[in-house]
């Protein structure tokens, strides 16, 4: 356990010093006046796990949730699973406050999942829509494209309200 | 199931291979292999990487426009299935992939063979329109095989000297 989590954290020091270095030598490289706009960002994604900031892409009110806990999976939450999070940041007249505990279904993860036919999907960040405990949204829109691997994890509801299915 | 293609390379991407990735406005982009996805996270534009089918296509190094790509195009409306149609439509692909192939083929070698035979049109053109520039018509006119320097010719030694010059 203690050696899992140090290789956790040694991933995660090893990406987080990767991305400082990046940043680093982008500092330096516009500085020297070379407009290189990219920097070489092989990053490894991984599960959303405790302290993981998602965004929130539904019209409930919070902006920003902290995962406190993954449902299910002892490395963490991955696309679809449901997370408990509190929530850090929220539009000031909103459903849910600042620092609420709420129920949040994984809807886009920067880490790949494999499909039943072989394939692998990723997206861009890791965004998460607000349930209730029986699994129902508490928002009534949802923004952005959402994976159909919500189907067989019975989230119907948030594929219906969905504006593009990926 | 669908085969598609490869948003880098442009090469088909069979069923368990590769990676798709979903930006967050909806786009899809779907990559062969791990040289093309990390040359998309590298924010390389495939229209100047030299070996994709992009920049082959975009500079004139393969063929664009012939009448089997038309077979190719993506179809959304699924066909009722009908085994008949199923056995031709097979049967059509090889077909079709072999007539493609041949017509690629042609087309590279058209391009590699070069433009001697018409520079050497050229060439003789303008020796017969402008060869008074740098010989006397009178001279010509006794002699008339000067005109071309590859023919031997049985003249004084001065004149054999100018003609490697007119090359």
């Amino acid at each position: 356990m203690a050696a899992g989590l140090a290789s956790k954290w040694s991933l995660v020091g090893r990406s987080l010093l990767g991305g400082l270095n990046n940043n680093l030598s982008s500092l330096l490289g516009t500085s020297n006046g070379i407009t290189c706009s990219h920097s070489l960002s092989l990053q490894q994604r991984t599960f959303i796990q405790m302290r993981t900031v998602l965004k929130v892409v539904d019209n409930s009110g919070a902006k920003k949730v902290m995962c406190i806990q993954a449902l299910k999976g002892k490395k963490g939450a991955r696309l679809g699973d449901t997370i408990i999070a509190s929530v850090k940041e929220a539009h000031p007249n909103g459903k849910v406050k600042k620092g609420k505990v709420v129920y949040g279904v994984v809807v886009r993860a920067a880490m790949q999942r494999g499909r039943c036919d072989g394939s692998e999907v990723k997206f861009d960040d890791n965004a998460v829509v607000l349930v209730d405990k029986q699994g129902q949204p508490i928002g009534t829109r949802v923004f952005g494209p959402v994976p159909h691997e919500l189907r067989k994890k019975k989230h119907v509801k948030i594929l219906t309200l969905a504006g593009h299915i990926a | 199931m669908r085969i598609e293609k490869c948003w880098f390379c442009s090469s088909t991407i069979y069923p368990g291979h590769g990676i798709q990735f979903v930006r967050n406005d909806a786009k899809i982009f779907r990559f062969c292999r791990s040289k093309c996805h990390k040359n998309f996270k590298m924010k390389r534009n495939p229209r100047k990487v030299k070996w994709t089918k992009a920049y082959r296509r975009l500079h004139g190094k393969d063929m664009t426009q012939d009448s089997t790509f038309e077979f190719e195009r993506k179809r959304n409306r699924p066909e009722r299935y009908d085994r008949n149609v199923t056995e031709n439509t097979l049967k059509a692909i090889k077909t079709i992939d072999k007539v493609r192939s041949r017509r690629e083929a042609k087309h590279i070698e058209r391009r590699k063979k070069g433009k001697k035979a018409q520079q050497m049109r050229e060439a003789v053109k303008e020796l017969e329109q402008s060869i008074s520039l740098v010989k006397a018509p009178s001279v010509l006119k006794e002699d008339p095989s000067l005109t071309l320097p590859k023919i031997k010719v049985k003249v004084s030694q001065p004149l054999a000297e100018n003609q490697p010059m007119e090359e």
